[in-house]
């Protein structure tokens, strides 16, 4: 995934703060879902 | 050790060595050489990242503590994604876009050079004794098992890393950490299929799961709230955020790796990096000890993983020793057919069968633990060394015994890059922050690029050979370990305080961030004296505390005669 964009000018480009909080979530849910299936899993195996 | 094992890790040595050194082409002026020239890419970074942060004794401690004490350890890193995405909202463009080398000169941009000459001050001395505690702990395990002298091991780690990080500044740090990433994960996956593979015919993984599973080994959950509690989700949740956001954003050690990428963009995709894959990554490294601790169901342990220990205690001691042996190993027979016993009865749909081989189970794995607690407490006795504890060479003495030829050499090679990637990126940033916080601001700020390159290989030269000095004190002065550890966490949460004024506290003036932060110190250092909490909440009351009391004392500054 690039994460940047050269111009013309050969400038980088950074990506704007509205794509940036899209992925931040994605981070925090992320996290949840993985932190629940650790829960599952420990819950499976415990039983 | 056979000769093909040997042939592994000396193979490792010279090839990072070289790959270390050959980066000196790029490395001939001082953003060259302390910054890479802001170049990098996210993954290399990224993996630099965690490269840093992944130390020798973490891998070879939390695989010793999964296979003693279970999974629960996982909980300190659930915090991490998030103290991520608020660096990657804060820090990385702040001190990004500030052109800075150290995130101390942040604070003089911000607040004054009295500051940034404090915190600076503060992170070589915590840093410079920490790195010599990183050298340490891998050492005398690495000493014992390959049968080298401490001082050896000490410096053969510690000078090789200091000569490349030396010779080829911080580019060679990043690029050698990608490869010993690379060593470390080859070395953790071939291990994990090797033992998985190493279960008696009639069990598979999942049975050596549930047995795990039954004695409490995959616990990654505990929401009891006991601020004594080391590891809750709570206290990772919460006291671990603060102590994350304080290494990863304020700790120039970390600073370091997010400043070299090539754009703010990729600096923050490097640390998101992190957040993605550091839970999984601690998951396997975990799950290698608790799979170890499943395959010695079936295999007897050594009653004490220190070989040296276990051999002191026989020779002064032997008949007492024989007699702890004998009883050690009966009570691992009988684990062995409790264990058989209810995975065969596991898979029958028979709850109270199930149950009562349970319950057996469960009794024989707690005569077993009381057994070794035993020999524990009889080498404590017999030794006189009543700090002894063998968690961190369970992992390298089961790898020596069990592993075939050439995969141990592997495995002892990514303990090697686990703890040489560290030591790298620390004596890299004491450096940096040496030559820039110090050397540069108050000594000799006119100077050419090729003076200022040569000051910071000086500089990485004379950290290295204190780090190795103080690594040799160390393993003899148990304390100092603690002392050091204590001292870091004493530190961190009020240096994250003082990041918080100047970034999110506009009202925040120069004299309050300083007097805030000593008082950040000394209010960490009372509330370790006198209240009973887990170390990981020292940085939430160092950083609430220095942040209220430099708002408060900012507030006596009048706006003419400050900033």
């Amino acid at each position: 995934m690039d994460t940047e964009k050269i111009d013309e000018k050969g400038a980088v480009e950074e990506l704007p703060d509205s794509w940036w909080y899209r992925v931040y979530v994605g981070v925090i849910v992320t996290t949840i879902i993985v932190i629940s299936a650790l829960g599952i899993f420990t819950s499976y195996f415990s039983s | 050790m056979r000769f093909l094992d040997w042939a592994v890790v000396a193979a490792y040595l010279i090839y990072v060595i070289w790959d270390g050194i050959r980066m000196t082409k790029h490395s001939g002026n001082v953003e060259g050489y302390f910054l890479a020239n802001r170049s990098l890419p996210w993954w290399a970074v990224g993996l630099s990242v965690m490269a840093t942060q992944l130390s020798a004794i973490t891998l070879v401690g939390t695989t010793g503590q999964a296979y003693s004490d279970g999974m629960r350890f996982i909980q300190f890193y659930y915090g991490l994604p998030l103290a991520m995405v608020i660096l990657c909202i804060t820090a990385v463009p702040f001190f990004y876009r500030a052109k800075v080398y150290t995130a101390y000169e942040y604070l003089e941009k911000r607040f004054d050079a009295k500051t940034r000459s404090l915190t600076s001050f503060f992170f070589l001395i915590s840093r410079g004794l920490g790195v010599g505690v990183v050298i340490a702990a891998p050492s005398v395990i690495l000493s014992i098992v390959l049968g080298w002298h401490e001082v050896t091991t000490i410096f053969v780690m510690g000078l090789s890393t200091t000569f490349y990080t030396m010779i080829g500044g911080v580019q060679a740090v990043t690029w050698t950490d990608v490869k010993q990433m690379v060593v470390i994960f080859l070395g953790l996956s071939v291990v994990l299929i090797i033992i998985l593979s190493s279960f008696p015919a009639e069990v598979s993984v999942a049975d050596g799961l549930h047995l795990a599973g039954t004695t409490g080994r995959l616990t990654t959950i505990d929401t009891s709230f006991d601020l004594k509690e080391r590891y809750t989700i709570w206290s990772g949740l919460i006291g671990a955020l603060f102590l994350f956001l304080s290494y990863f954003g304020c700790d120039q050690s970390q600073v370091q790796r997010f400043l070299t990428a090539k754009s703010v963009s990729e600096g923050r995709t490097s640390l998101l990096m992190s957040a993605f894959l550091k839970i999984p990554m601690q998951f396997l490294i975990l799950l290698i000890g608790v799979m170890v601790f499943v395959f010695y169901q079936f295999q007897t342990p050594p009653m004490i993983f220190n070989q040296v220990e276990a051999i002191k205690a026989e020779t002064s001691r032997p008949a007492d020793y024989q007699n702890l042996q004998t009883q050690y190993e009966a009570a691992h027979a009988a684990r062995e057919q409790a264990a058989l016993n209810f995975v065969t009865v596991n898979r029958q749909a028979n709850e109270a069968a199930t149950e009562v081989a349970k319950q057996n189970y469960l009794q024989a794995d707690a005569q077993f633990n009381e057994s070794r607690k035993n020999a524990t407490e009889f080498i404590k006795t017999a030794n006189e060394n009543k700090n002894f504890n063998d968690i961190n060479y369970v992992f390298p003495t089961f790898v020596i015994a069990n592993m075939p030829a050439g995969i141990i050499g592997l495995i002892i090679a990514a303990i090697f890059a686990a703890a040489m990637s560290s030591i790298s990126a620390e004596l890299n940033s004491l450096a940096t922050a040496t030559v820039i916080d110090f050397y540069r601001r108050h000594f000799k700020p006119e100077a050419t690029d090729t003076h200022y390159v040569f000051a910071g290989r000086v500089a990485t030269f004379f950290w290295g050979i204190f780090a190795c000095i103080v690594a040799m004190y160390s393993t003899s002065l148990g304390s100092l370990i603690e002392v050091v550890n204590t001292f870091g966490s004493f530190f961190y949460g009020s240096l994250l305080g003082v990041f918080v004024l100047a970034i999110a506290v506009p009202r925040s003036r120069a004299r309050g961030a300083f007097f805030g932060l000593l008082f950040g110190i000394i209010s960490v250092w009372i509330s370790s004296r006198y209240l009973d909490i887990a170390f990981l909440w020292f940085n939430v009351v160092g950083c609430l505390s220095t942040v209220i009391a430099g708002y408060l004392i900012s507030l006596t500054v009048r706006e003419n005669t400050q900033n």
